[in-house]
């Protein structure tokens, strides 16, 4: 890895974009670890990787896409990574069908335990895959389909759609929980 | 996140790829402690145990530079940000399957061939009274291989089912 070499061939403004980034996206990147990792510990650890990576890719950053883009683009890709390395062997991902029919295994004592609706949010946000969780995080960012099509890679239609999907699905899950919660 | 720690960030992700290079020993090691332990045990059966055992253990350790050589590390690329993460999951998940096969074919294979000789020599000098000493061994071995194997699969097909996901949006996006 070139990470120690590179800080002493930086590109002059390297540090500049990566100043800039964490100065206008530092809290959607503390935020967006959170969605990825609920171990504050660990968090801590992938909010490090985050900003390392960054950091590092700011030496590859030529403006051909926006700030914002590149900066998302780099911190879902390192959290993404991340999800796959630390892959338990039983615990799995699912799909947007599969948790829409999966058991909710926070019913019963520990759903009436958690009272933070944002937690409980979150907890169905980790058990998205990589892609879904990364549409959703982003809308939640208050991101348009374009921008979220930039990061993604995929169609705003597309987006749309999958942002439909996933909200409607979180929705009914949530009211759901909130119904044993009360 | 200061220059210093971003040092230390470094020397951390250095010193997990030195890890995983070391970690990648385990199989050659393992391979030659059963290689001694089998020629010393049944000596009778050298000429069979060198050459399967010499197979093996070059096996494995030809399979030392083909792991390395495109190891999954989960390092990034410094130019990830020009790929959508589409592109980057598809990727990522091409590169871990093409390491689990890897590890099968390089790591797991040769182990498989140096227990299956030492269970073949144990039960050719069934006599020697050996052979109801290594039953608990040999049981182990068949567990720990069919749960290794079965974990794998799992991971394999979960892999796949992915991989066939993301390339489906893929197309759907071309469209």
């Amino acid at each position: 890895m070139g990470g120690v070499e590179a800080i002493s061939t930086a590109h002059p403004s390297q540090g500049d974009f990566y100043e800039d980034a964490v100065e206008k996206y530092g809290s959607s990147l503390e935020r967006l670890a959170s969605a990825y990792e609920a171990d504050p510990e660990k968090r801590r650890d992938l909010s490090q990787e985050i900003h390392f990576q960054l950091w590092r890719s700011f030496e590859r950053y030529d403006r051909r896409c926006s700030l914002r883009t590149w900066t998302y683009r780099v911190a879902h890709h390192v959290a993404a990574s991340y999800v796959m390395r630390q892959r338990r062997i039983f615990s799995t991902l699912v799909s947007l069908e599969e948790l829409e029919t999966l058991p909710d295994k926070d019913e019963g004592e520990l759903a009436a335990a958690r009272r933070i609706n944002l937690g409980r949010l979150s907890t169905l946000i980790r058990r998205l895959k990589p892609l879904d969780r990364q549409v959703i995080i982003s809308w939640l960012e208050g991101m348009d389909a374009a921008s979220i099509g930039e990061i993604t890679g995929l169609s705003p239609p597309n987006v749309a759609v999958r942002v439909n999907r996933i909200k409607n699905i979180l929705t009914r899950r949530f009211n759901r929980g909130g119904a044993y919660a009360e | 996140m200061s220059l210093i720690l971003i040092r230390q960030k470094a020397r951390k992700l250095h010193a997990m790829t030195r890890r995983q290079r070391l970690g990648s020993l385990t199989a050659p090691v393992v391979l030659a402690f059963f290689y001694v332990f089998s020629i010393k045990q049944f000596p009778h059966l050298r000429e069979m145990l060198h050459a399967l055992f010499a197979f093996a253990l070059a096996w494995s350790i030809a399979g030392l530079y083909f792991l390395n050589r495109r190891a999954w590390s989960g390092e990034m690329p410094a130019d990830a940000g020009f790929s959508t993460g589409l592109e980057f999951c598809r990727r990522e998940i091409e590169r871990l399957l093409d390491h689990f096969r890897r590890v099968l074919l390089w790591s797991f294979a040769p182990l498989l061939l140096a227990i299956v000789t030492l269970v073949m020599a144990l039960a050719i000098a069934a006599g020697s009274g050996l052979f109801p000493k290594a039953i608990p061994f040999m049981t182990l071995a068949v567990v720990w291989l069919a749960a290794y194997l079965c974990i794998r699969a799992r991971q394999q097909r979960e892999l796949q089912r992915e991989l066939d996901e993301l390339r489906e949006t893929e197309s759907d996006n071309g469209r």
